[in-house]
């Protein structure tokens, strides 16, 4: 009966969001142009993804590494909707509570507790930008294994440049040790950092699928092993 | 001298307090250089040297022939064609790109008007190489966009909003500024929300910044890493490649709307056309 009531009041709502969707892109001129001036800006850039120039603004039927297509990628999930902000600010403090809490949900541990891996693997895939990119040079993840990209915004052993878009990491290990606390925060930041810090620009590389518990594991062994640059 | 001043003096003054046509665009930079204390304005200096030999001027130059040629089907020249400010009027018109155009109905940024002119006024084929090929400083596009956009030089960013069309394309490119989405959750504030940053070594320009904005936004540019001239469409494709987002169809009203955005956030200061990047 629960289950019957809540689809029931799932498939009014979907309905209500067409007759909504409906009312603004049905409206057409004289030309059959659909009025933009008759949706708001978010209906409109929705529109202008996914519908129009026959058929979205983006090559939408392009397959995706991870399993369906491009149309898929730009749907937004919950944590992407609360986040998209004008201006960059953040959202109010009950959403970022549930942005938390869901970030915290969707953390897999590793069996047996989080293990350092290989640095060496981990200062390769720390460096290598090479992953999940599509469009016109699509990444095929067959010819070359999916970085973390970590570089582009993080500084690590200053024997490579990095960004400075994120916090310095030079020393990490070193200066922190590798208790357990200190292992699990670094672990849930590379694998959702919404825990900490609802709506960072950070990317969910654990949540997302982007980095296997693997990789996450070298590239915090890169972190914290005494013996990577890193930690010199 | 004297007399090069004196036929000067009439244009300036047509062109009213904000167009400075005498300008170079290295000099358009130096001044935002020093008007702000930016990371991102000084970042190369080889590149700011470089300016004076910049090799788009170049390509602006095969552009203001390709321009000038009776070409197409129709055998007539671009300057039948209207850029906003009337056929065959460049002086200002592509810092107030992208704008409404009434024989179309719609808003149009440079690169999709040139198409259309292409396709329209010169009758070639829509799928004429001439027409399709838009990367690259040997292609036909960019040879015309940066020959029109340098007709822009020193002069203001001013797109135009008062026509419905082109407020509802600008606040929803403000939205697909803001919209997270693909596997990074990146949007564009990720690289161009804060002052200084920058990724592995290139400093980013901040969009709440104009004066880093202005350059941001002055394609046609020369990118070094590239050897090539590229055009702002070229930009918008690679950001969301970057950002690990969906291949952003080249002329779609989506990218005419994000391109609408950033030509508002940078109002108000001077074009750099053409400019050098990284």
């Amino acid at each position: 009966m629960f289950k019957k009531t809540s689809l029931a009041a799932g498939v009014a709502a979907f309905a209500t969001i067409l007759f909504a969707g409906g009312c603004a892109f049905a409206e057409a001129d004289k030309s059959g142009q659909v009025d933009y001036t008759a949706m708001t800006p978010h209906e409109l850039a929705e529109y202008l993804i996914f519908e129009a120039n026959d058929g979205g603004g983006f090559n939408l039927a392009q397959e995706m590494q991870e399993g369906g297509t491009a149309r898929d990628r730009m749907q937004q999930d919950e944590l992407q909707k609360a986040c998209s902000i004008i201006g960059d600010g953040k959202p109010d403090e009950e959403t970022m509570a549930a942005i938390r809490t869901a970030a915290q949900e969707s953390i897999v541990y590793p069996e047996g507790g989080i293990q350092l891996g290989n640095w060496e693997r981990g200062r390769e895939l720390a460096w290598s930008g090479f992953g999940y990119r599509v469009g016109h040079n699509y990444d095929d993840h067959n010819v070359r294994e999916v970085g973390g990209t970590c570089y582009n915004c993080h500084q690590f052993a200053t024997d490579r440049t990095g960004g400075n878009v994120g916090p310095v990491l030079t020393g990490y290990g070193k200066m922190r040790g590798t208790s357990e606390p200190i292992l699990k925060y670094v672990y849930d930041m590379i694998y959702n950092p919404h825990v900490y810090f609802p709506c960072t620009h950070m990317p969910r590389f654990g949540s997302s699928g982007f980095l296997d518990k693997e990789s996450i594991a070298d590239i915090m062994a890169y972190m914290f092993d005494p013996e990577s640059p890193v930690n010199e | 001298m004297f007399r090069k001043a004196l036929l000067a003096l009439p244009v300036a003054l047509a062109l009213g307090a904000t167009a400075h046509a005498e300008k170079a665009p290295e000099e358009v930079l130096q001044g935002l250089i020093d008007s702000i204390d930016s990371r991102y304005l000084t970042q190369s200096e080889m590149n700011i040297m470089m300016m004076p030999d910049n090799p788009a001027l170049w390509v602006g130059i095969d552009g203001e022939e390709l321009f000038h040629a009776a070409r197409g089907p129709n055998n007539v020249s671009m300057e039948a064609c209207d850029f906003g400010k009337g056929p065959g009027v460049l002086e200002g018109a592509y810092v107030e790109m992208p704008r409404y155009f009434e024989d179309t109905g719609k808003v149009m940024d440079l690169e999709t008007r040139i198409m259309h002119c292409m396709t329209e006024v010169q009758g070639f084929a829509a799928d004429d190489p001439a027409v399709t090929q838009r990367h690259g400083s040997g292609s036909d596009h960019m040879k015309l966009q940066t020959y029109i956009a340098m007709q822009s030089n020193a002069m203001e960013w001013n797109n135009p909003l008062d026509h419905p069309l082109e407020k509802a394309m600008r606040d929803a490119g403000e939205v697909l500024f803001a919209r997270r989405a693909g596997m990074s959750d990146f949007n564009c504030y990720a690289c161009h929300g804060q002052s200084g940053k920058q990724v592995r070594a290139s400093v980013l320009p901040d969009a709440n910044v104009p004066e880093d904005w202005t350059k941001a936004i002055s394609w046609p540019a020369f990118r070094v890493g590239h050897d090539n001239v590229r055009s702002s469409q070229h930009r918008v494709r690679g950001c969301y490649y970057q950002m690990r987002q969906p291949g952003m169809l080249a002329g779609s009203d989506a990218s005419i709307a994000l391109i609408s955005y950033w030509t508002d956030m940078a109002r108000g200061q001077p074009a750099i056309l053409p400019d050098m990047k990284r």
